[in-house]
């Protein structure tokens, strides 16, 4: 037992001095980049993070990451902040999170990182997303955003074109259904979930309708309520969309997509790699759009992807800039692009040779990003979501009609924001 | 000088109580009279008004209906269909050992995997119940079906616990008053009704309690089943005043209804406790 307690007491001993002696020379400064748990190999993401340290000696860069739930990552960074906590430097941000930061006075000012020039070479959406009050609170890293995915064999042995516009989705849907035996028309995400408002709002852009407009709820526009209609029409009226997407996530949509039993498919960049693997029954018979829009509306994309930003009480705030600067660079973001696909932000990327080799897919994303717009750049938007949510969902699978639904969310809106302030 | 031994003993440990639950609930309490968000850095004394805005708020009895059917359907049918199970168990059988063994399997699974078991299992497309039934019914679609699939996942998990139990309660029941109650020519439903019910009652009333409770709070077997929908129709008190707490941060809202969860329970909890004192008595 003695010898047992001595053994201990060495090895603590010895394992504190070792510590001791690996600490960095103190002129080295610390940067701490705290993001969500990295999708891929992170061995490939560790290399890119060694050549940081490579270029800047003077830097010890302490890469720690955070569960992969989203809503985790937003408690931790939300508690930590308001605590005004310096532990870490730079974080990762979901698109929707940066008004809501800025606004509590938890990021830093970015604006000189990216002046105006070099704004034009990001996508639209994501620098939208990034910008509140006219300052920009962080620099868009990857993107992300819904897209149309086609059976491109079926519609050529069919004769038909991708389609532009949702009349013509449900025309090829009906066509191709009526010949092809079990196989649905279009697929897409409406559980009550975070994803339902990303489809929603798909079909009220391309509607020339949207959820605010000059920071004042306009949820229940005739615009919208004819978008969230049109939905379950899909369902009920058209038959093109089976009654499960009201229950669907995107994982169950891939499934049934991927297994050859529909036509056309709404969802993430992510799905690409899953059709394409050796062994998938649809692997070379997909082909990807933007959404179609409604009869003189614009194509639309809800964005999703990652921000890199600040924190307030950063006490190296400089080394921490030069991280950022770094990861949003065009080459941080080519290379993240070939080895865990994280989509760039940079449009320039797009054209760049190696890349289309290796990925043929990435050009008929420049159309999609391009569309991409940030859901409602609000500092509200977490506790509006949560409004929104079970209205489109109520409206989704009839239980409530769409004018019914859309008045009561509307109502909910103005609540919300007359108590937060 | 023993009393004040012990209260010296006794001290650490309810020091430790008194960390770890007794100041959380006053916390809890205490912010439940604010309005606190972390986001807005807002922090303002309200007083009762968060419990004013739960009163008149459709969501907040929306949850509780929900929870309360839940909660009754739930129990009850797992109350009637373990006591079934534990009589047959209880029966000398070859493989006895093995059979409660198997039995608790369903108990033994963690509630977030079998939840992803049952919503693939419920799945229209691919789920093997529509495949059984050759029917094609969106079990999580629609808000008939969506609260009773959420019962039936919990029945199929629960029934081996409150059927373990009683088995345990059933055994301490002496095997003479069965004989003797042979012996003067009972039936076995007189033998069920007039010997193993009264002496099973308070074992009865524990599974009640622990499953009253645990149904009420039911959080992770819903959320992860559906999320709450379809247009709220399963959303309980507790996945709501998760997603006021924790998505929306509205720490003052929230933990007023936590506290109205804390309350009910407690009800209930005395509720029981008195039965089961008077059943002893």
């Amino acid at each position: 037992m003695k010898r047992a307690f001595f053994l201990l007491l060495c090895i603590l001993v010895s394992a504190y001095s070792c510590k001791k002696t690996e600490t960095p020379a103190p002129e080295k400064t610390t940067v701490v980049f705290k993001h969500g748990k990295i999708a891929g190999d992170p061995a490939l993401f560790q290399e890119l993070l060694d050549e940081f340290e490579r270029q800047n000696p003077d830097i010890d860069l302490r890469d720690e990451a955070l569960p992969a739930s989203t809503d985790e990552q937003h408690q931790f960074y939300v508690i930590n902040l308001e605590g005004k906590g310096p532990e870490f430097d730079v974080l990762s941000m979901d698109v929707i999170w940066v008004p809501e930061f800025a606004r509590a006075g938890w990021l830093r000012d970015l604006s000189h990182l990216v002046p105006e020039p070099q704004r034009e070479e990001f996508f639209p959406g994501p620098m939208q997303a990034v910008t509140y009050r006219e300052k920009l609170w962080a620099v868009p890293w990857y993107i992300d955003a819904g897209l149309l995915y086609y059976r491109k064999d079926l519609l050529e042995k069919h004769g038909f074109e991708p389609p532009r516009t949702w009349a013509e989705l449900i025309s090829i849907s009906k066509a191709i259904t009526a010949k092809e035996p079990d196989t649905y028309g279009f697929i897409w995400q409406g559980k009550q979930y975070e994803g339902l408002v990303c489809n929603v709002l798909e079909y009220m852009w391309s509607n020339r309708g949207n959820v605010l407009r000059e920071g004042r709820p306009v949820l229940a526009s005739p615009e919208n309520i004819e978008a969230l209609g049109f939905m379950r029409d899909l369902i009920v009226r058209h038959k093109v969309t089976p009654e499960l997407v009201t229950t669907a996530i995107e994982e169950p949509t891939r499934h049934i997509f991927g297994n050859g039993n529909a036509v056309f498919l709404r969802n993430w960049p992510y799905a690409w790699n899953i059709f394409e693997k050796e062994g998938s029954a649809i692997k070379g018979k997909v082909g990807v759009s933007v959404l179609p829009a409604f009869e003189g509306g614009e194509h639309a994309a809800t964005l999703g992807g990652w921000q890199l930003g600040i924190n307030r009480y950063s006490r190296n705030p400089e080394a921490a800039e030069r991280l950022v600067r770094f990861l949003t660079s065009p080459s941080a973001q080519k290379t993240l692009a070939l080895t865990i696909g994280y989509k760039p932000t940079r449009k320039s990327l797009y054209e760049d040779r190696e890349l289309r080799a290796e990925q043929p897919f990435i050009a008929g994303l420049y159309d999609v990003f391009m569309h991409a717009r940030p859901r409602p750049v609000s500092p509200y938007y977490m506790m509006m979501t949560q409004a929104m949510q079970p209205e489109f969902s109520a409206a989704i699978s009839g239980m409530k009609t769409p004018e019914e639904a859309l008045r009561d969310a509307q109502k909910e809106l103005k609540r919300i924001m007359e108590t937060a302030e | 000088m023993r009393k004040e031994a012990s209260a010296r003993f006794v001290a650490p440990s309810l020091l430790l109580m008194c960390l770890v639950t007794v100041y959380p609930v006053f916390y809890v309490l205490w912010l439940s009279l604010h309005r606190k968000h972390l986001t807005f850095g807002i922090e303002k004394f309200l007083g009762v008004e968060n419990y004013i805005a739960l009163a008149g708020d459709a969501r907040f009895w929306n949850a509780l209906k929900n929870t309360a059917y839940f909660t009754a359907t739930s129990v009850s049918l797992e109350l009637a269909l373990g006591l079934g199970i534990a009589l047959l168990m209880n029966r000398a059988f070859k493989l006895k050992g093995l059979m409660r063994a198997v039995v608790l399997i369903p108990w033994a699974v963690p509630t977030v995997v079998s939840a992803r078991m049952w919503e693939w299992l419920y799945n229209t497309d691919f789920g093997i119940l529509n495949y059984l039934l050759g029917t094609k019914v969106n079990w999580l679609g629609s808000t008939f079906w969506a609260m009773n699939a959420a019962v039936f996942m919990d029945v199929w998990k629960t029934t081996p616990f409150v059927a373990i139990i009683l088995m345990a309660g059933l055994q301490t029941i002496p095997g003479e008053l069965y004989q003797a109650a042979r012996v003067d020519g009972a039936g076995p439903w007189a033998v069920f009704k007039n010997i193993t019910l009264p002496l099973l009652k308070p074992v009865i009333l524990v599974v009640l309690i622990f499953r009253t409770l645990d149904a009420f709070r039911v959080f992770d077997a819903i959320y992860v089943l559906t999320g709450g929908g379809p247009a709220q129709s399963t959303e309980t008190l507790s996945i709501y005043a998760y997603k006021v707490l924790f998505q929306t941060l509205q720490f003052g809202y929230g933990s007023a209804i936590s506290v109205m969860v804390f309350l009910l329970v407690g009800a209930i909890s005395v509720f029981y406790i008195r039965l089961l004192s008077r059943g002893m008595r």
